[in-house]
């Protein structure tokens, strides 16, 4: 007799790859023959999938439509198996798989649109750190601020988009027509984070998003001040980097 | 020992907790005495899914229903998800913990299904061990429910429910009985659903869980996406006669209508459970 981990090594055989060797272990019903049986299994864990990915990836499903959308998860499903017991993470690798594999990667709008939906639900389900707040900061000592160090909390995630995605992504949210696809000369630098539970972005311009990429690398107060020195007008930068600052700070953007 | 065994308490009539309702569950009064969570949806880090959680746990009885255990799977259990079901248990304390008798996947990968169990005594053996290694991690008895199948395997020693019944009694574990699952296996299978009612020990029995299907002519599918079906709902009175009052669940995973028509469909179990037993009535009139 099989023993039960044959028969369950044959089974999930026959679910991911089609393979029919376990229908020799299964019986036919009165009413049905065993290979529509199995079938329903192996029709089942597709559909599954293709349901996760639509629930993590509304408006990558609307921008391209039924059919095509169907067509780019199969590929995605045929290319990655579920290792976690969550749903919620077998979309994790989507954003990298549209980048790197043709003919999505042609189109980097999909790459875009994936990145920035995972990132809106990153930011819905991560950790709740305590946020920094202003009166954090008013806590320190003047003295000791050039010492002073940053964490992004764990809802935000700091995105270069090439395409104007976020317009695309707000229109649909507003059920309004989407406008035209564009490749942007330069990128559209977005933050997205969480403030008081909801998933919220904003664009940056360059010289925010280069302060923040290097504050979340470790470079303290005085140092994101010779940055911003060395960008624009030398004398003003240490009150810019402080608007910043405050900024993220409002946003609960930073990690107490 | 069964001299000892103390079920939980009658919880009444409750509904699976979905993301859709939770705006009309937080600012109503709904009609639902408790709510039964997937695990799973609640494994995440923090943010408003675990912020509702706490909300609708400060007033309502939960129960911790999972998918992903795998109990009768042949690969090892795997611990970092017991220590997530654990940690949610101490979170939310449910009144008990519920996963399926079926296998979910091998070699580390998930299918996302309910997959079936061929009733031998090797798998008896293999998940009786392993139901209750999972009890002496959580500290609790679990509760395990019996699936829908599509197919049955030609190495099957013994029926469904004496396999669920021995495996009860063997593991000491609590049984969910759904209904509907009963319902579907009997019709792809070819039993009488009564066999399996009459086949269960009540004494293990703490709750019951319904859903509606989908009839596909020549088998069943368990698709959780329509309303409770007639049959369905006379099984159920039969249930009650054989295991009394046991906690009932409505289920609904797709297709999902609004707290209110759920609410509406619950009425029906209410309604059901006080004509078929007198302790259900008297309840209600309290
Ligand atoms: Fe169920």
């Amino acid at each position: 007799m099989i023993s039960l981990k044959e028969l369950q090594d044959e089974f999930q055989r026959a679910v991911l790859q089609g393979e029919t060797e376990v229908l020799d272990e299964i019986n036919s019903s009165d009413k049905e023959q065993r290979e529509v049986l199995l079938g329903v299994y192996q029709n089942a864990y597709g559909l599954r999938l293709i349901e996760f990915i639509e629930n993590d990836y509304e408006k990558l499903g609307l921008l391209l439509g039924d059919d095509q959308f169907e067509i780019m998860v199969r590929a995605y499903i045929a290319n990655t198996v579920s290792h976690s017991p969550n749903a919620r993470h077998y979309g994790d690798r989507l954003p990298e798989f549209l980048k790197t594999h043709e003919p999505f990667s042609n189109a980097p709008v999909l790459g875009d649109m994936a990145s920035f939906e995972w990132a809106l639900n990153k930011a819905f389900d991560a950790a709740d750190a305590e946020f920094m707040t202003l009166e954090d900061l008013a806590s320190v000592e003047p003295e000791n601020w050039p010492d002073l160090n940053f964490a992004p909390h764990p809802s935000t995630t700091r995105l270069d988009l090439a395409t104007n995605v976020q317009d695309i992504w707000q229109a649909l949210d507003d059920e309004t027509t989407p406008p035209a696809i564009e490749v942007l000369d330069e990128p559209d630098r977005v933050i997205v984070f969480r403030r008081d539970l909801s998933s919220m972005y904003r664009s940056m311009d360059y010289e925010e998003a280069m302060l923040w990429d290097e504050m979340s690398r470790g470079v303290n107060f005085a140092g994101l001040n010779e940055l911003s020195a060395t960008y624009a007008d030398e004398d003003e930068a240490s009150m810019r980097v402080a608007g910043y600052l405050k900024g993220w700070i409002e946003g609960q953007m930073l990690a107490a | 020992m069964d001299e000892q065994l103390q079920k939980p308490e009658f919880l009444g009539f409750g509904l699976g907790l979905r993301p859709d309702h939770y705006s009309d569950i937080l600012d109503g009064e709904p009609d639902v005495d408790w709510f039964e969570i997937i695990a799973e949806n609640y494994m995440v880090e923090g943010g408003r899914p675990l912020y509702n959680l706490d909300r609708i746990a400060e007033r309502f009885p939960l129960v911790q229903h999972g998918v992903s255990l795998s109990i009768a799977s042949t690969a090892p259990l795997n611990m970092d998800y017991l220590k997530d079901l654990k940690a949610l248990a101490r979170r939310i304390e449910p009144k008990w913990i519920s996963d399926h008798l079926c296998w979910t996947g091998v070699h580390g990968i998930n299918l996302h299904d309910l997959l079936p169990v061929p009733y031998t005594e090797e798998a008896l053996d293999h998940i009786v061990e392993r139901v209750k290694r999972v009890q002496d991690f959580l500290e609790r008895r679990i509760t395990l429910e019996n699936v829908s199948s599509y197919v049955t395997f030609k190495s099957s020693e013994m029926t469904e429910w004496e396999f669920i019944t021995e495996l009860a009694n063997r593991a000491d574990c609590w049984l969910l009985l759904d209904v509907n699952n009963v319902f579907v296996s009997a019709f792809n299978h070819g039993f009488d659903p009564m066999d399996f009612l009459n086949g269960v020990p009540p004494e293990r029995v703490v709750q019951f869980h319904l859903a509606g299907h989908e009839h596909n002519d020549t088998y069943i599918i368990d698709t959780h996406d329509h309303d409770v079906c007639d049959e369905v709902w006379e099984l159920y009175a039969k249930a009650l006669k054989i295991f009394g009052p046991v906690s009932t669940l409505l289920e609904r995973d797709d297709n999902i209508p609004p707290l209110e028509d759920l609410e509406a469909e619950l009425r029906i179990a209410r309604d059901i459970g006080a004509k078929t037993l007198p302790e259900i009535a008297m309840a209600a009139t309290q």
